[in-house]
């Protein structure tokens, strides 16, 4: 189990984040990722792993006002 | 006092007296901003100083409070002060007309207990989270996309907004695709005010956490980020 945005979420193994992403469906474009409190830049999201146990934030990018 | 008299006692007396000596910086008056000065002046903070360098444009009218038809092409601030002076008189409004800088930031912070941050892009925003760092003034941050809706309170030095921006420069968010609609925007000030209340007041708040804010889904999660 792996807690996303503070939810229980099922992980299972070979977990990355764009599997993550796709299977919550997360398809907005501009989003803020951090697994265990490291920011995860997009160009890694393919292969960064998720660890059981972790703990992923999924963040619009937003700054209008 | 009267008009105050609907703040009992979900806040008391000696608090009202309180706020009324209370100054606070709202950084940009357009859809959150309007209605932060709207909430603190209708409560009775004592000290607003607003904030902004544009004029009304039509597309504001969907969701800004103080834009209407008969104020466009004029400066927001100027709204801001005149519709304080309508609905509180009480309130002493300082108006800048100006968007902030790294030379006018310490200024616009001087006196303040707390700090407003209603801007709308991310190169200010940090600029002033930088400023109120220095200034010894907590933050309270705000921003909107479409049906979503962000709140953080910033006591100086958390640096919350570099873990929700890092490393993203110059970019703009959800909202250049999302827009911005006008309850999205009411909601995410109101609790912007509240936030800032709380803080003028002593009262518990928001403390490394991202309050964030889904009306479609719709809820609400509060989300520990330091």
């Amino acid at each position: 189990m792996i807690k996303v945005n503070t939810e229980d979420y099922p992980w299972h193994a070979g977990m990355t984040v764009r599997a993550l992403l796709d299977e919550k469906q997360f398809t907005f474009r501009h989003i803020i990722v951090r697994v265990n409190g490291q920011f995860v830049p997009e160009e890694e999201y393919e292969k960064y792993p998720i660890q059981d146990g972790e703990d992923v934030l999924v963040l619009h990018l937003m700054a209008g006002g | 006092m009267e008009r105050y008299l609907r703040n009992y006692d979900a806040i008391s007396e000696a608090e009202q007296e309180s706020l009324a000596i209370n100054r606070v910086l709202v950084l940009g008056c357009g859809g959150l901003g309007g209605m932060v000065i709207e909430c603190l002046a209708r409560i009775g903070v004592g000290h607003l100083r607003v904030v902004d360098g544009d004029l009304f444009e039509a597309n504001n009218l969907n969701r800004q409070i103080l834009c209407s038809t008969m104020n466009l092409n004029r400066p927001k601030t100027l709204a801001a002060k005149q519709r304080v002076m309508a609905i509180n008189p009480l309130v002493e409004v300082d108006a800048v007309q100006a968007e902030l800088t790294a030379e006018n930031a310490a200024e616009l912070l001087a006196d303040c207990d707390v700090a407003v941050d209603c801007l709308d892009n991310i190169p200010s925003r940090l600029l002033l989270q930088q400023a109120a760092k220095t200034a010894g003034v907590p933050l309270v941050h705000g921003t909107v996309a479409g049906w979503f809706g962000r709140i953080c309170v910033i006591q100086p030095g958390e640096d919350l907004l570099n873990l929700l921006y890092p490393d993203v420069g110059d970019a703009q968010g959800e909202e250049l695709q999302m827009g911005a609609l006008s309850f999205t925007a009411a909601l995410t000030a109101s609790w912007q005010a509240a936030e800032t209340v709380k803080l003028l007041l002593g009262k518990p708040g928001l403390q490394g956490e991202t309050l964030e804010v889904n009306l479609l889904e719709p809820s609400v999660r509060k989300i520990k980020i330091s």
